[in-house]
């Protein structure tokens, strides 16, 4: 199943996330997470293409990633 | 309206925050970080922006080190109370504003004990050997101004900011009459916690103000409530900046501070702070050769002041002073400017008059103060 999102704890690790993976070349887009059975609402970065990888730069990096997910679900 | 009061708030604000203020009520109407559509994320975006500059501009870590806060009195509170636990010891200045002392004397009630580190004006040597003196072994926090809100005297906050480090204990800096006059680098100057106004030298609206984090480590908050994510959690997220901003944001205030921020790394502080100081200068010497003019901080060298000046006529209130000027269209603070502490240090317990310019002050101004200074004091 493909799983593009990738969540983080808030907006503002969302947006430095998606500063970070723009300046690395990759499409990344803040997207609001509706919901989540363990968390709640909260904020993830929407990685078309080469998740995988961004996941793991954004690790690297040190990151607090929370999960992956897909798009549009609720309850994930 | 000659105003003179720009250590209470500046005045008048730069266009291009009354533009950015406005932008915000007309196009950013969404809450930021509380929901998916454009105008959120577009605000978010914003607020986000916000962060990067003052990052940027107090050089910390990144746009997580930055705190919104309502004021930097709330900012104070944040890390006063966040930090200090019953048992521990806290060391001020004898400078500090009521912004410090009350959290602290409200700390005290609850176990905390305060050491006061005496300052002495123009000697960077004494007034560390001051704080050397002051640390102890419970020492968990220092709290200092960066640079008297009554005086203008500047401490070494640097070398204070690594002393406090030799002894385990973390920093926290009351910039209120700093940022936006001087260059202040959190990094290089080692500082753990920045508390910052946003309406005064930043030249933002009023009602913000900032915290800014040196690291992440993670204190106990002042109020806790919505952040806009993990909300299935009953506690506070651990991360900043939302741990410690709990609420809907002051978006237009904060947009007009992110124009205020831009309003002076245009400028330039350097330029900022010669232009203020050489008002300043000029005053001083005007009115050290006026009879019955008290000045209580000598000539005013650059690097270990601000551009504030207090002063008195003699034997005259400095309320009474304040209203005569009031009367002439000139806006000064009169009185204890909140900070009796700083008073009682520099014996003007009766208050004072407290003149401090901005970038938009001239020297005009200055000539029409001294000038209603000087019939003043021949009226007593």
């Amino acid at each position: 199943m493909n799983r593009p999102l990738i969540l983080l704890s808030s907006i503002t690790y969302a947006m430095k996330a998606r500063d970070l993976l723009w300046n690395m070349g990759f499409r990344a887009y803040i997207e609001r997470v509706a919901r989540n059975r363990d968390t709640g609402c909260g904020y993830a970065v929407y990685v078309p293409d080469n998740t995988d990888m961004a996941e793991q730069i954004l690790d690297q990096e040190g990151f607090k990633i929370l999960g992956r997910a897909p798009r549009g679900g609720y309850d994930i | 309206m000659i105003y003179l009061d720009n250590g209470a708030t500046s005045y008048p604000k730069p266009r291009q925050v009354e533009q950015a203020v406005a932008q915000a009520f007309k196009y950013n109407g969404a809450n930021p970080g509380r929901s998916g559509s454009e105008m959120a994320v577009r605000t978010g975006d914003a607020i986000y922006n916000c962060r990067k500059n003052a990052a940027n501009f107090f050089r910390a870590d990144g746009p997580e080190c930055v705190v919104f806060q309502p004021s930097c009195t709330y900012a104070l509170n944040t890390v006063i109370k966040g930090v200090l636990k019953p048992g521990d010891n806290v060391v001020v200045s004898d400078l500090e504003h009521n912004a410090v002392m009350r959290p602290l004397y409200k700390l005290r009630s609850q176990g905390v004990t305060i050491t006061v580190a005496r300052t002495f004006m123009g000697n960077n040597d004494l007034t560390l050997n001051s704080f050397r003196k002051a640390m102890a072994k419970r020492t968990k926090l220092v709290v200092c101004t960066h640079a008297s809100n009554v005086f203008g005297i500047r401490l070494p906050v640097e070398r204070i900011a690594a002393l406090a480090h030799m002894y385990g204990a973390k920093i926290c800096v009351d910039a209120a009459q700093s940022a936006g006059v001087l260059p202040i680098d959190i990094q290089d100057s080692s500082i753990d916690y920045l508390c910052v106004p946003g309406h005064k030298g930043l030249y933002g609206p009023m009602g913000t103000g900032l915290l800014i984090l040196r690291e992440g480590d993670v204190i106990d908050t002042l109020i806790e409530g919505g952040t806009g994510s993990r909300s299935r959690i009953h506690t506070q997220p651990e991360d900043p900046p939302e741990r410690y901003e709990s609420g809907t944001l002051n978006v237009p205030g904060i947009m007009g501070l992110n124009a205020g921020l831009n309003f002076v790394r245009g400028m330039g502080i350097q330029k900022i702070y010669s232009h203020e100081m050489s008002l300043i200068s000029w005053l001083n010497s005007r009115l050290s050769n006026m009879p019955g003019i008290s000045l209580y901080t000598g000539r005013h060298s650059a690097g270990f002041f601000v551009p504030v000046l207090a002063l008195n006529i003699d034997g005259m209130p400095s309320e009474r002073a304040g209203e005569f000027l009031a009367r002439r269209d000139i806006s000064v603070r009169c009185g204890l400017h909140c900070a009796p502490a700083a008073h009682e240090a520099m014996g003007t317990r009766e208050g004072v008059i407290r003149v401090s310019p901005s970038v938009f002050s001239t020297r005009r101004d200055m000539e029409f103060l001294a000038e209603s200074l000087n019939q003043l004091r021949t009226m007593r």
